[in-house]
């Protein structure tokens, strides 16, 4: 006895182990799968928040200025090795930046040091990423410096040599035929051509092109000058002119004068614009922006604003766009990045600011270091930052790895260079370093719903009827052949249905538009024209119209429809639509018509969210409790009756549930938008155009994008939005489902 | 050996098998069923008498709810389900190829085991039926709803919830409110399923006292595994064994003096 009762112990506390581990074994999967999903939430939250981030300034070293008199111009190399200074003696000095293994070099040490131009009377400096400066001499003579670095490996070492070049093989350029003395100089190159603009001591403003012509024969480049002096009286404050040797801008207080330089040195004035004194203040200096498109005013009362040219009735002309608020002191200069639209500008007070134009940022302004900045330089890397003050050189680290985004810059319109308007753009990429990224997350985030939209469109009314109908009409020997085939559907590869849709779908819907068009009208109206048809049949006839019958009378019917829609096709184009219907919609309508459209994704993503529609819908209409319908049929309702106000009724929290689950893939679905739409991302509910998806711009751009760029955030950046848009979805759906629940449930 | 009190009230007994027109409620004749290959009802022919209630009784499986079901075409639904006679309302059969199943049910009432109230507010259970058939006027609706839920014994416990769920009435009020729903389309005859099998006693006296009002407007045909419940409430009763028919007369005389020896043995629970 007691030995059995011993052995029953036993036995249980087996199971109780089984039951245990069968807990516990439980309790690990739920918590690792939301393990796994905070963890993934997380890390494009990680690889997203530097995006958000602001400029980092932090001190490196100081030393005393190499070299003799004012600071002109400055300047670093690639490595942030060695600076160099061109003084208004004329003198271009190297230095080293920091102490370097390998080298005696001390920060601040003199490397090279060598006078480049006698007396100069003026100095103009390229935009950064040409590395030329020029000096104007005597006789309205301008000679060109190049400072050039070397680099050779010695023993694995990296040894950076400062090394002097002059362009024009170090001959002097006249500049002013008159031998007039120039009292300021701008100067630009473009590979071959070089364009030189200054102002002689008594105001006259002077152009001279020097126009490359490649010798046929010896490959030799002679450069052929056009001068033209340019009609302007009075002080001129600012020079600039641009890098494509296109235009010469130039500035008397508060005048802009815009004038065109023809390919032959013909100059024209294109546009004189007057920059409002009352609204903007005085202009204190003028800089032109990365990429050379938008010009940078300093004013007065510490506002920089943004111009650039956009298409009018007068052609393109430069026009105020936006505007930046660096302090209150006046702005003494405003100094350009090499290659992103950032700028750094110094007030009268010693204020360092940085902005960018594009996402309207405000990224830094302060007294670094509490110093008082006279001049700033930027290495072309972005991520040294080099200012004189009080007699001193300070070197900074710089960190401002993605001051392109800012969150109100993808949700918002943004002004773009060269655009009309502030509008959303999404181009991430181009083939120019001139290039602004346009990181606009509306014009994907709107693609998504439109995908969505219209595969919505085509699959719930189809999904829902054919759920409904296996569900409460099918016979069941039928419904079980039916039901899982529906359901292998959704084993489809999307990739399948990609292609099908891109390669033979859209070119079918493009030569048969009428006729697709016919189907999707006239299917639905034969069905109910066939069924007010049966109801007037006399009793014996329709009791024998049950349930499947029904069905197969009515296959052949759609059968015919579609097959008389497509004959009917080409004739009607031919009729209506002057033979090509899809020029009489680009060219009688004026709607872009796109081989790869909004349809086809609508029919093909369609295709592949009916089986999840189908699949929960159906198993919400089936699992209405018998005694429910019983119920409604025992009181002299007709099945339809029943149907449409008990069943559906009681089946309502899981037939939305199926189209919110219908949704939530649609939303997610990346291969059929990706291969059956232009993948064009543009925002119009046209549905014959295209879009492009969250998903399927992830899918096409990650491989490209550059690890750890601004690009590659934002990508991530948009996943984490679709990642929130399905969570959010489903949540939403939850809660209304748990109410329709509570609402309807039966017993 | 259970103690049967026989119906008290005082109702004439009819001559079930030589029913006068006026008397006569359904006739069934000669009705059998089968599912699929098996059959389940035996040549059943018998008169059901208006404003009665008439009861069928037998143990599990021997037809009652598929016969109760025939009356009002519930079979229907049952793909594998044939049958073959007539059930008369009013001299037309209701097996006749051009009998709507939908106006016979409207005609013919039920009331199943489970309380089954609908997914809406009482009050819009008890005009479902009116509502199907287009009543939509709502004072014609708020009187029935009256009427029906007087007649179900429920008005006074409901009245002044009527927009709230019926999910919200316990297990026998949801019965009564089924009846109600039931009675607002004014059947003639109303089918009821073992109606008290899922209640509790209190609920299941409620209910058969409410049976007894019933009559006075409709007829009632009622299936009972409750052999006392048969006794108190119905005015004839059918035995039925095996899918037959094997004893059809009025209470009194099929508990106290049954003619068939199957019958005796049932009724004094031998079987069954």
């Amino acid at each position: 006895m007691a030995a059995s009762q011993r052995a029953e112990l036993g036995a249980s506390n087996v199971r109780l182990i089984k039951d245990k581990a069968a807990r516990w074994g439980v309790t690990l999967g739920g918590g690792l799968v939301l393990i796994a999903l905070l963890l993934i939430f997380f890390y494009l939250l990680y690889v997203v928040e530097p995006i958000f981030r602001g400029v980092d300034i932090e001190h490196q070293q100081s030393f005393s200025v190499p070299g003799q008199g004012q600071t002109v111009a400055m300047g670093m190399e690639e490595q942030s090795e060695i600076g160099f200074r061109f003084s208004d003696a004329g003198e271009l000095s190297f230095f080293a930046l920091k102490q370097k293994p390998g080298t005696d070099w001390q920060p601040g040490q003199l490397l090279l040091s060598e006078q480049v131009a006698e007396q100069p009377t003026a100095f103009a400096a390229t935009q950064p990423q040409n590395k030329r400066y020029a000096y104007a001499v005597a006789d309205g003579q301008a000679r060109v410096i190049e400072p050039k670095f070397r680099t050779k490996f010695t023993d694995g070492r990296r040894l950076t040599t400062p090394v002097v070049d002059f362009a024009n093989d170090g001959d002097l350029v006249q500049v002013d035929p008159q031998q007039r003395t120039l009292v300021k100089l701008a100067y630009e190159y473009d590979g071959e051509s070089q364009l030189f603009a200054g102002v002689t001591a008594d105001d006259q403003v002077i152009v001279n092109f020097l126009q490359a012509n490649r010798s046929f024969l010896t490959g030799e480049v002679e450069l052929k000058s056009k001068f033209t002096e340019l009609p302007i009286n009075g002080a001129v404050d600012d020079l600039v002119v641009t890098p494509d040797l296109r235009q010469v801008l130039v500035r008397q207080a508060n005048r802009f004068y815009v004038y065109d330089v023809s390919r032959t040195g013909k100059v024209t004035e294109r546009q004189l614009l007057n920059i409002d004194r009352r609204r903007f203040g005085e202009v204190t200096t003028m800089q032109l922006l990365a990429g050379a498109s938008s010009i940078m005013f300093g004013h007065a009362n510490g506002l920089i604003t943004q111009w650039f040219e956009v298409s009018g009735e007068n052609g393109r002309q430069y026009q105020y766009i936006r505007e930046f608020k660096a302090g209150n002191s006046a702005i003494k200069d405003i100094v350009a990045e090499y290659f992103r639209r950032t700028f750094y500008s110094i007030s009268e007070s010693g204020e360092v600011g940085v902005f960018h134009t594009t996402s309207e940022a405000e990224l830094y302004l302060s007294h670094v270091d509490d110093l008082h900045a006279e001049q700033v330089v930027i290495d072309p890397r972005a991520n040294t930052l080099l200012m004189q003050s009080e007699g001193e050189l300070h070197t900074f680290n710089l960190e401002n790895e993605h001051p392109e985004v800012t969150w109100s810059g993808i949700w918002q319109e943004v002004w773009y260079e060269g655009y009309p308007e502030p509008q959303y753009v999404w181009q991430s990429t181009s083939g120019s370093d001139d290039f602004e990224p346009k990181f606009s997350l509306v014009p994907i985030s709107f693609g998504t719903i439109k995908a969505a939209a219209y595969a919505m469109l085509f699959a719930v009314p189809i999904g829902l009827a054919a759920a409904v109908y296996t569900a409460y009409f099918m016979s069941p020997s039928v419904r079980k052949v039916v039901k899982p085939t529906v359901e292998i559907m959704e084993a489809l590869p999307t990739v399948i249905l990609g292609f099908l849709a891109g390669l033979w779908l859209a070119p079918i819907i493009e030569n048969y538009l009428p006729g697709i068009v016919a189907t999707i009208i006239l299917v639905p109206l034969a069905i109910v024209l066939f069924a007010a048809l049966s109801s007037v049949l006399p009793k014996v006839w329709r009791n024998r119209f049950t349930d499947g019958r029904a069905a197969l009378i009515l296959l052949p019917i759609v059968g015919f429809v579609g097959w008389f829609s497509f004959e009917l096709s080409p004739w009607v184009e031919t009729v209506l639509f002057d033979g090509n219907v899809r020029q009489y919609i680009t060219n009688e309508l004026g709607i872009t018509f796109d081989q790869r459209n909004s349809l086809v994704v609508g029919i093909a993503m369609g295709f592949a969210v009916i089986p999840t529609i189908f699949s929960i819908a159906e198993d919400a209409v089936f699992s209405v409790p018998k005694h429910l319908s019983n119920g409604s049929l025992a009181l002299g309702a007709t099945t339809w009756q029943t149907l449409t106000k008990v069943v559906l009724l009681t089946a309502s929290p899981g037939i939305f549930s199926a189209v919110m689950m219908g949704l939530g893939r649609a939303v997610g679905e990346t291969m059929i938008v990706l291969m059956a739409t232009g993948n064009t991302p543009i925002m119009d509910w046209n549905i014959f155009e295209g879009m492009r998806t969250l998903s399927a711009n992830i899918a096409v751009e990650m491989p490209e994008s550059e690890v750890g760029s601004s690009h590659y955030r934002i990508l991530f950046l948009a996943a984490f939005v679709l990642f929130v848009f399905t969570f959010v979805f489903n949540t939403l759906a939850e809660l209304v489902r748990q109410r329709l629940r509570e609402k309807y449930s039966s017993m | 050996m259970i103690s049967v009190t026989p119906n008290a009230s005082n109702v004439e007994t009819l001559d079930l098998a030589n029913l006068t027109p006026e008397q006569t409620a359904l006739e069934i004749r000669n009705l059998n069923l089968h599912y699929g290959e098996a059959q389940a009802l035996y040549d059943i022919s018998m008169n059901i008498p208006k404003n009665r209630v008439t009861a069928f009784i037998g143990p599990s499986g021997c037809g009652k709810s598929t016969l109760l079901r025939c009356i009002n075409r519930m079979n229907d639904l049952v793909e594998i389900c044939r049958v073959n006679g007539e059930i008369l309302l009013h001299d037309k059969n209701i097996y006749d190829k051009n009998v709507d199943a939908a106006e016979l049910r409207r005609r013919v009432g039920m009331v199943f085991q489970r309380p089954n109230p609908f997914p809406k507010s009482i009050y819009e259970n008890v005009v479902y039926g009116m509502r199907l058939q287009g009543v939509n006027d709502r004072r014609t609706l708020d009187e029935v709803v009256e009427r029906s839920l007087k007649g179900a014994a429920l008005w006074d416990e409901v009245k002044d919830r009527l927009n709230e769920s019926a999910f919200g009435l316990s297990g026998g009020q949801q019965q009564r409110l089924v009846i109600a729903r039931a009675i607002a389309i004014e059947p003639e005859v109303l089918l009821l399923d073992e109606p008290t099998s899922a209640l509790d006693p209190i609920s299941t006296l409620t209910i058969e006292e409410l049976i007894t009002e019933l009559k006075e407007k409709y007829t009632v045909v009622i299936v009972t595994h409750n052999m006392q419940q048969a006794a108190r409430v119905s005015d004839q009763t059918a035995f039925m064994y095996m899918g037959k028919l094997i004893e059809y007369a009025d209470t009194n005389t099929l508990f106290t003096t049954p003619a068939q020896k199957q019958t005796e043995d049932y009724i004094t629970g031998r079987y069954g």
